[in-house]
């Protein structure tokens, strides 16, 4: 995550993009990846930027399940629930890395280091369990590699 | 059988196949891609070649060619797998795709969990650029193409092709009401085309050897190869080519499948067989393939395996239409009902596999009017016959 404030993020997503109702995906995606999440400020200024009413930004971010409009940590971990996962064991991946981390999927660690979700399915059945922790794929995993990887994040 | 043409380890050189399409004539282009019935690989299976005529055909200054690169079925990862070795063939067949339509701008939309693949297709674009395959002026000529890269947020819905195009265009992805087709009114209105990753890589080797040769691949009257992503309980899980219209019992022993109870073809909204017809055809005339096919041996808990898809569905569906959003939450009831004992037998049952009948003719586009196949399938051939009321 950067410390840039998001007006400057939006702007430079409309230089970019436009600003109409095209580039609202686009520049929310990019707050969304650099700041972690929308704020309810950041979704008005979208709406300001773009020309549509905050309603519509609202509508449009909370659509998506990569876009957040709750304040996530700084690491991003995406475990894959769906069937090739989970024949494979993604249950207990999830059951230990809530256990080490101390929180369910869905929370943050109160550091604020790691937000941990589950996923719809990520394409890595042929590696399954997987999971994304933030752009990088990790696959074969087992409770003990999962929860190294995670404690490996700063 | 097997049969490698897009994995093949012997790929024509780069920019031959464009630069064989840009001596003929637009029209030529679109009518040799129709001939070679190349139907689409994303799993609808709708004829690319006539999308190509038709948006060729149609009025309108601005056209545009989008790849449906939103590969989110269960089970499918033949298109992460095709990007990763082959982007320059899929850019290749795009530029060709926009030859034939009149096109200059070709979109490609990635979905969300692959961002590891963006600079994988920057890096291409940028080797076809060097190579005047890509940009301005193609090979001195005055045709010129280029692509971008639109980014998905997370909606298995966006793989609808008209929920893609609300996606780009900064939208809920919520499937459009059809007609007018993307043909006609697509992209910002204009006449687009959008086809999967597989479809446009198939391209560059139907334009350099001819439908003929293209429609001599299949088996039992299909045409061309595809490809298959096979996870779940076989030794060998990856991405395997076999002949169009080959059978599934093929696939299965490529791929190290012992003790098979029952086999899901197409993903979550696709057809679930048991293990053992294997003679069961991988073809749009059978098993419709779109790329996922994943095994489950004797020991899965079939409805185990049905609570997890309805539980995806319900997850994903757009809300948009009754049938879907209500109908998927009733049949994860009904899942959890026979689960705790409490829904059993057939008459029991018979309300939900009406409601699922319902939702396969009431839905608005094809995640609603598939997303009950599981629940029926497995209804039928593993839960009523473990009760002994076993279905066909």
């Amino acid at each position: 995550m950067s410390g840039r404030p998001v007006s400057q993020i939006i702007e430079e997503g409309a230089a970019r993009y436009g600003r109409n109702q095209e580039a609202v995906l686009r520049i929310l995606t990019d707050v969304d990846r650099e700041l972690g999440s929308v704020s309810e400020e950041a979704m008005a200024a979208i709406a300001k930027c773009c020309r549509v009413s905050s309603a519509e930004v609202q509508s449009v971010a909370t659509f998506y399940s990569f876009i957040s409009t709750k304040p996530r940590g700084r690491h991003l971990v995406r475990l894959c629930r769906t069937i090739s996962c989970s024949m494979k064991g993604s249950a207990g991946i999830l059951a230990a890395l809530e256990k080490d981390l101390g929180i369910a999927a869905g929370q943050t660690t109160p550091d604020g280091r790691i937000t941990l979700e589950t996923t719809s399915c990520i394409g890595l059945c042929d590696q399954s369990p997987a999971m994304l922790v933030d752009d990088t794929p990790h696959s074969r995993l087992t409770p003990e590699t999962a929860c190294e990887i995670v404690r490996g994040l700063k | 059988m097997k049969k490698e043409v897009l994995l093949s380890a012997n790929q024509p050189e780069l920019g031959s196949a464009l630069r064989k399409a840009a001596s003929m004539t637009s029209a030529d282009v679109a009518f040799e891609v129709r001939n070679a019935k190349l139907q689409g690989r994303g799993g609808a299976g709708f004829p690319a070649g006539v999308k190509w005529v038709l948006a060729g055909g149609a009025s309108g200054a601005q056209k545009y060619v989008v790849c449906n690169a939103d590969e989110g079925e269960p089970g499918t990862f033949k298109d992460r797998i095709l990007i990763e070795k082959y982007a320059d063939r899929l850019l290749e067949g795009m530029a060709i795709a926009g030859y034939a339509i009149g096109a200059d701008t070709g979109l490609i939309y990635l979905r969300a969990e692959y961002p590891y693949l963006v600079p994988v297709i920057e890096e291409a674009a940028s080797r076809l650029r060097q190579a005047g395959l890509l940009g301005r002026g193609i090979m001195g000529g005055k045709f010129s193409f280029d692509v971008e890269i639109r980014k998905g947020a997370g909606a298995y819905v966006c793989g609808e092709e008209t929920a893609l195009l609300e996606s780009m265009e900064g939208r809920r992805g919520e499937p459009r009401n059809k007609p007018p087709y993307p043909v006609n009114s697509g992209f910002r209105g204009c006449p687009t085309i959008i086809n999967n990753v597989e479809t446009f890589i198939a391209v560059p080797h139907i334009i350099l050897n001819g439908a003929d040769w293209f429609l001599a691949l299949g088996e039992g009257g299909d045409s061309g190869t595809k490809l298959f992503s096979i996870s779940g309980d076989v030794e060998r899980p990856g991405v395997y080519e076999l002949a169009m219209g080959s059978k599934i019992g093929d696939l299965l022993d490529l791929a190290g499948a012992v003790d098979v109870q029952a086999v899901q073809v197409g993903g979550a909204s696709g057809k679930t067989i048991p293990g053992s017809d294997r003679d069961r055809v991988l073809s749009f005339r059978d098993l419709p393939p779109g790329g996922s096919v994943i095994v489950f041996d004797g020991s899965r808990d079939m409805l185990g395996v049905l609570e997890n898809f309805m539980e995806f569905f319900v997850h994903e569906s757009c809300g948009q239409c009754t049938p879907c959003r209500e109908g998927n939450s009733r049949l994860l009831d009904a899942v959890h009902a026979i689960r705790a004992g409490s829904l059993s037998g057939r008459e029991a049952l018979a309300p939900y596999l009406d409601l699922a009948e319902t939702m396969k003719q009431g839905s608005k586009c094809g995640f609603g009017q598939t997303s009950s196949n599981c629940f029926v399938d497995i209804v039928n051939r593993f839960v009523l016959k473990a009760d002994g009321q076993g279905g066909n």
